[in-house]
């Protein structure tokens, strides 16, 4: 994934706020990056980016050989499906649903047999220590779990870039290791993940820190291989 | 086709997990589908009953009375009126009645008191009256030619009075007009067109002549069945042959007419049940557009993570919409199936026959999901317009 000069900007005129200026930016698979930075250095803001949620107001984003940037919204939607997994701070899991059945919710209208997406929800499950749980609903989980049912629900799409924004923000600092623990151990040759997150001890565990600060990047560092 | 599978499964389960809520919900189109197909079931029902009777009356039948336009008190056709209408090629069948005035009817002595203060009437007539009118005979006989020929005095009651005078069907009984004993020999079934024959004395036109007339009988009303087709000429036509240009005139009525015209006065009422369920079902359509316009804003957070999974906005449109359908389906369905319970519950108490043309099941499922639909619009589309990133509230 390639972000180049990009920049985004809310309002217009006077009112207009770069939330991003000129930022460049290659994740590869692989990679284990930590986007750091205070409120309001723009992280979230390259959340939306990465996660094709949003498109630069300037500078092109490309996921794979795809130049989403010159997608429709339509388009868009399809390449966020297929080749990006999202686990939020606050989980969002679908309150009515069983953990297996938010697992599945990724794979629906894709043309897939009810069975063959059960196995492969159930599968997912399984790669998160929670095949067991699988009918609980997400009241009846513990935060950490909902998270790695979170986790579930973005891999089974088998994505190409997992972004993770503040996923341990709502965790106890034992379910929070627990988690970041999954997420290291998530990435592959296929693979990159992105986590976005003020706290720098989550960053610094992180194999790749990418600072950010008033909409630009600070710094970008490798910590360990 | 697995897509949508998907879309239906996912619509059931939102569904089902809110089993309050989308009660709620079908109770609109429920209710509505409901009025609609009890009203039109029920007119039809009651049409279907009056359809019966004009089948069994026959369309054929027309009634000229006498009338009294010139002022006269007691209107009379002439006394050879009978002959006078069949001069009429069209006409197949006559016959002809004189109300009796000012008799006292009893069935014994001692209740001479008790059936006094309600006039009875007593009714001259011929042979033909029950073919002509098409009524049989609950028990007995009519009167017959010998009857009239012997001037026997015999008579028949109408079924009306035979249960007020507890005559059993077959028993012989003696009633007395005038203090004149008659004996009884037949109860005439109930005539639907002529309720008053119910309970009505009839005797022969030859004894009324002796017993209550000083004067050639001249009867006020005849009942002619004609050939079928030819009602309104026939009944043009009656005017003149029977009173020949003379001074009584004639009213004619073709009897099938009036019960069709009561069919209609239904259709007007129908119209307005009708109307009222159409409200009703507006009214739920309008419920279905609120209920889930205030389901997307609950469910924001859910759309947005459905958008971020990658489902399209149409596909989080359509998925709305189809909950909207689902809702309209299965409150359609029920509706439908109230609607037959009213309509089976009126018939019964009304005594009619159960009616219901098979295109309203059919139609009342089709209006209510069209209104599911266009309800489900607007919050379908507001679903489909929310911004993932705002939903999520990222960062």
């Amino acid at each position: 994934m390639e972000l180049s000069h990009v920049s985004r900007v809310y309002g217009t005129g006077e009112a207009a706020v770069w939330a991003l200026r000129d930022v460049s930016l290659i994740i590869r698979a692989g990679d284990f990056v930590s986007i750091v930075g205070p409120s309001g250095s723009g992280k979230s803001t390259m959340l939306g980016l990465l996660g094709c949620l949003d498109v630069p107001t300037e500078g092109t984003i490309t996921v794979g050989d795809e130049e989403v940037t010159r997608l429709a919204d339509a388009a868009r939607t399809r390449v966020r499906g297929k080749s990006i997994g999202f686990v939020f701070q606050q989980f969002h899991l679908i309150p009515h649903l069983d953990a297996l059945g938010n697992v599945e919710t990724a794979l629906l209208y894709r043309s897939l047999k009810p069975a063959e997406r059960r196995e492969r929800a159930m599968a997912s499950l399984e790669q998160v220590g929670l095949g067991r749980r699988a009918d609980h609903r997400p009241v009846q989980l513990s935060g950490g779990e909902q998270q790695r049912v979170a986790l579930a629900r973005a891999l089974v799409t088998e994505p190409k870039i997992l972004l993770a924004d503040e996923p341990t923000g709502a965790l106890d600092t034992k379910n929070a290791a627990n988690v970041m623990e999954i997420l290291s151990g998530l990435r592959s040759t296929e693979r990159a993940v992105v986590i976005v997150t003020h706290d720098t001890s989550i960053a610094n565990s992180a194999a790749r820190k990418v600072s950010m600060l008033d909409g630009g990047i600070v710094s970008d560092e490798v910590l360990r291989p | 086709m697995s897509t949508f599978k998907d879309l239906v499964r996912v619509a059931f389960t939102g569904l089902l997990a809110r089993k309050v809520r989308t009660l709620l919900l079908l109770l609109g189109p429920m209710i509505g589908v409901a009025a609609i197909i009890a009203s039109v079931g029920l007119t039809d029902s009651a049409k279907g009953d009056l359809k019966q009777k004009v089948a069994k009356l026959g369309t054929n039948l027309i009634e000229a009375a006498a009338s009294s336009s010139f002022g006269g008190q007691n209107p009379t056709l002439p006394t050879d009126a009978v002959e006078r209408a069949l001069t009429v090629y069209t006409v197949e069948k006559v016959s002809a009645v004189v109300e009796l005035s000012n008799i006292v009817v009893s069935p014994y002595e001692e209740a001479r008191e008790k059936f006094e203060t309600v006039p009875i009437p007593v009714l001259g007539t011929d042979s033909n009256l029950p073919e002509v009118l098409q009524v049989d005979l609950v028990s007995g006989r009519w009167i017959n030619q010998f009857d009239e020929e012997s001037s026997v005095r015999a008579a028949v009651i109408g079924v009306g009075l035979a249960r007020e005078f507890d005559v059993l069907p077959g028993e012989n009984r003696t009633i007395e007009l005038n203090g004149i004993a008659y004996g009884v020999v037949g109860i005439l079934n109930s005539v639907e067109l002529e309720p008053g024959f119910d309970n009505a004395v009839f005797i022969s036109f030859a004894r009324a002549e002796i017993d209550f007339l000083n004067d050639d009988v001249k009867p006020n009303k005849m009942y002619v069945r004609c050939a079928e087709g030819t009602e309104a000429e026939t009944s043009e036509a009656l005017k003149t042959a029977v009173n020949l240009g003379g001074p009584q005139e004639i009213t004619t009525d073709i009897k099938s007419e009036a019960l069709e015209l009561a069919a209609q006065s239904d259709r007007q009422l129908q119209m307005i049940v009708i109307s009222m369920g159409l409200l009703a079902i507006i009214v739920g359509g309008l419920g279905i557009a609120n209920v889930m316009s205030i389901s997307v804003i609950q469910r924001s957070a859910e759309i947005g993570i459905r958008r971020a999974l990658g489902h399209t906005r149409n596909i989080i449109a359509i998925q709305f919409l189809f909950e909207a359908i689902v809702v309209g389906v299965i409150g359609g369905i029920l509706g439908v199936l109230l609607g037959m319970l009213a309509i089976f519950i009126g018939a019964s108490i009304a005594g009619w026959v159960f009616v219901m043309a098979s295109w309203l099941a059919p139609a009342g499922i089709v209006l209510a999901i069209t209104i599911s639909i266009l309800a489900g619009l607007y919050p379908a589309r507001r679903a489909a317009a929310l911004e993932p990133l705002e939903t999520l509230r990222l960062g």
